[in-house]
């Protein structure tokens, strides 16, 4: 009976919390230009994303390790800084992304412009922390992120044409704009196969104590959680198909993206859509926030845990305070937070074997996993995906670049 | 044991629990003919540094010497005070009266406590 409603309220953390701005924007403008054709990104994104969580669970419910911590120890020092350096800068670009996420959120409720919400906002964030446990941060705002499902309601009641939509699970070559279809496919797969999204997870496992007895917890919980979320993200996809392209929208401006619900639902898509962005965009600042202290924390070998008073962790709570400083900056610079959200996502793209190799070479490690190490199957899809994301990043962002963005 | 697969980076807690930092640096001392002996793990940012490069140690070292609030920058516990090494590795003393936790100390006392709400 625990294990059910562990199981239950895992699967509504991971559904609640999957969608964020990265998700929204890549998605909705992967729809607006090219149709249903890039389903197959969110989706392989997703495969890939569920077998890491996966995978990141495993580890630390039989090893008692974090990835960041058995990271530093299997590798050193050295390949631990190099991480901590390049995570930190990648990671540091979407936490502003949220952060502005949720201030466009309140610019297209109130008016005021979204710079003006920065601090509150960055405040709003770090308060929860600051006071919150872990289970109030994780399972409150994931809880409320169900508010997100709306957009599965809103391309059903759209009544797409099924047939193309399955069809594009398929990877197509594009008929237009080539190096744009690429680079959007690098940023969806950037926005799904998030590092933090599985290096908090093994943080998260360590923080409700669990142990070998939650292998088969962690597994229900990342298939079930992680493809509900996925089909999430491919819904805003979907409506991204049916409300741009009609009208030529390029879903390049955040006020364009509000209209995503309103063909569905009318004015009370509009309100649907803020709540969403809002909701799921302050989750995903808080998850990361909290990501990069105990990143920093588990690699140095300082106090971490959610649970304790920050007096208890000086260095942990001083490296949160410090972040979300540095991304209330960044907002405040007035930066567009949907082009911050699509640079980041292609960063996040173009870094993920620096977490992704180590971390599959420690999920083969019999030290760490005992007899839970991977199996073939899960380590070609990891291995596929990530090879894969990595190519296209190479290739497909300095073209990008070089074709005026 | 291995020193470097079971020892070298792992978590250090003192005999409480708490947590003190990871093994940086591991100390050998070889005397003349006979088998090097390990004489004590090491903690610390000029360890940490040192391991980067060798100028960056220098630099921190530098910095480390004028600071006040760590006197002894990198700490040594001797080896005969590692309890054991699995998971973690236990040191026999007690965290808050060693230069490990110094910044940690130094941070709660001057800026974290004096937050609302930090305790």
């Amino acid at each position: 009976m625990k294990k059910l409603l562990e199981i239950s309220l895992g699967i509504v953390t991971s559904v609640g919390g999957f969608l964020e701005i990265g998700s929204i924007a890549t998605a909705a403008q992967a729809g607006a230009d090219f149709g249903f054709q890039l389903i197959w990104a969110v989706l392989l994104g997703g495969l890939c994303v569920i077998f890491l969580v996966e995978q990141s669970g495993r580890l630390a419910a039989v090893s008692g390790h974090t990835i960041t911590g058995a990271i530093r120890e299997r590798f050193g020092f050295n390949y631990f800084f190099l991480l901590f350096i390049v995570l930190s800068l990648v990671t540091l670009l979407v936490l502003s992304a949220e952060l502005g996420g949720v201030c466009i959120a309140l610019e297209l409720s109130t008016g005021i412009g979204f710079q003006w919400w920065a601090i509150p906002i960055g405040l709003l964030v770090w308060l929860l922390i600051w006071k919150g446990t872990f289970g109030v941060i994780e399972k409150g705002v994931s809880i409320l992120g169900l508010v997100t499902i709306c957009f599965i309601v809103g391309a059903i009641a759209m009544k797409p044409d099924w047939n193309r939509v399955i069809s594009s699970a398929i990877p197509t070559l594009p008929s237009h704009d080539s190096s744009h279809y690429w680079f959007i496919a690098v940023s969806i797969l950037g926005a799904s196969i998030s590092p933090y999204l599985f290096f908090f997870y093994s943080s998260g496992a360590i923080e409700d104590r669990w142990d070998e007895n939650y292998i088969g917890v962690n597994r229900v919980i990342a298939f079930t959680g992680m493809s509900f979320g996925s089909l999430i993200s491919v819904a805003v996809l979907v409506l991204g198909a049916l409300v741009f392209l009609p009208r030529g929208l390029h879903a390049d401006h955040y006020s364009q993206l509000a209209l995503l619900l309103q063909d569905a639902f009318g004015h009370w898509g509009f309100i649907l859509f803020i709540l969403s962005l809002g909701i799921a965009c302050l989750g995903a600042a808080l998850e990361i926030t909290l990501e990069m202290a105990y990143f920093a924390a588990q690699g140095f070998g300082w106090n971490w845990s959610e649970n304790q008073p920050p007096k208890k962790e000086a260095r942990f709570s001083l490296t949160y305070t410090v972040v979300i400083l540095l991304a209330i900056f960044i907002v405040l610079t007035g930066a567009d937070p949907l082009k911050i959200t699509i640079t980041s996502m292609a960063l996040t793209a173009a870094t993920l074997p620096l977490s992704v190799v180590p971390f599959l070479i420690l999920m083969n490690d019999r030290n760490y996993l005992e007899e839970h190490t991977n199996g073939w199957f899960s380590n070609s899809v990891v291995i596929l995906i990530i090879l894969l994301t990595f190519v296209l990043a190479v290739v497909s962002i300095p073209l990008q670049i070089l074709g005026g963005g | 044991m291995e020193l470097i697969r079971d020892c070298l980076d792992k978590q250090v807690v003192d005999r409480k629990g708490h947590k003190m930092g990871r093994v940086d640096g591991i100390i050998i001392e070889l005397s003349g003919g006979r088998r090097p002996i390990v004489s004590a793990i090491e903690l610390g940012a000029v360890c940490q540094a040192n391991r980067l490069t060798k100028s960056l140690g220098r630099l921190v070292k530098s910095i480390s010497k004028r600071s006040s609030v760590v006197n002894r920058d990198p700490f040594r516990i001797p080896w005969s005070k590692v309890v054991s090494a699995g998971t973690e590795v236990i040191a026999g003393v007690e965290a808050e009266k060693t230069p490990a936790l110094a910044w940690e100390l130094w941070l709660r006392k001057n800026i974290i406590a004096r937050i609302p709400g930090a305790s």
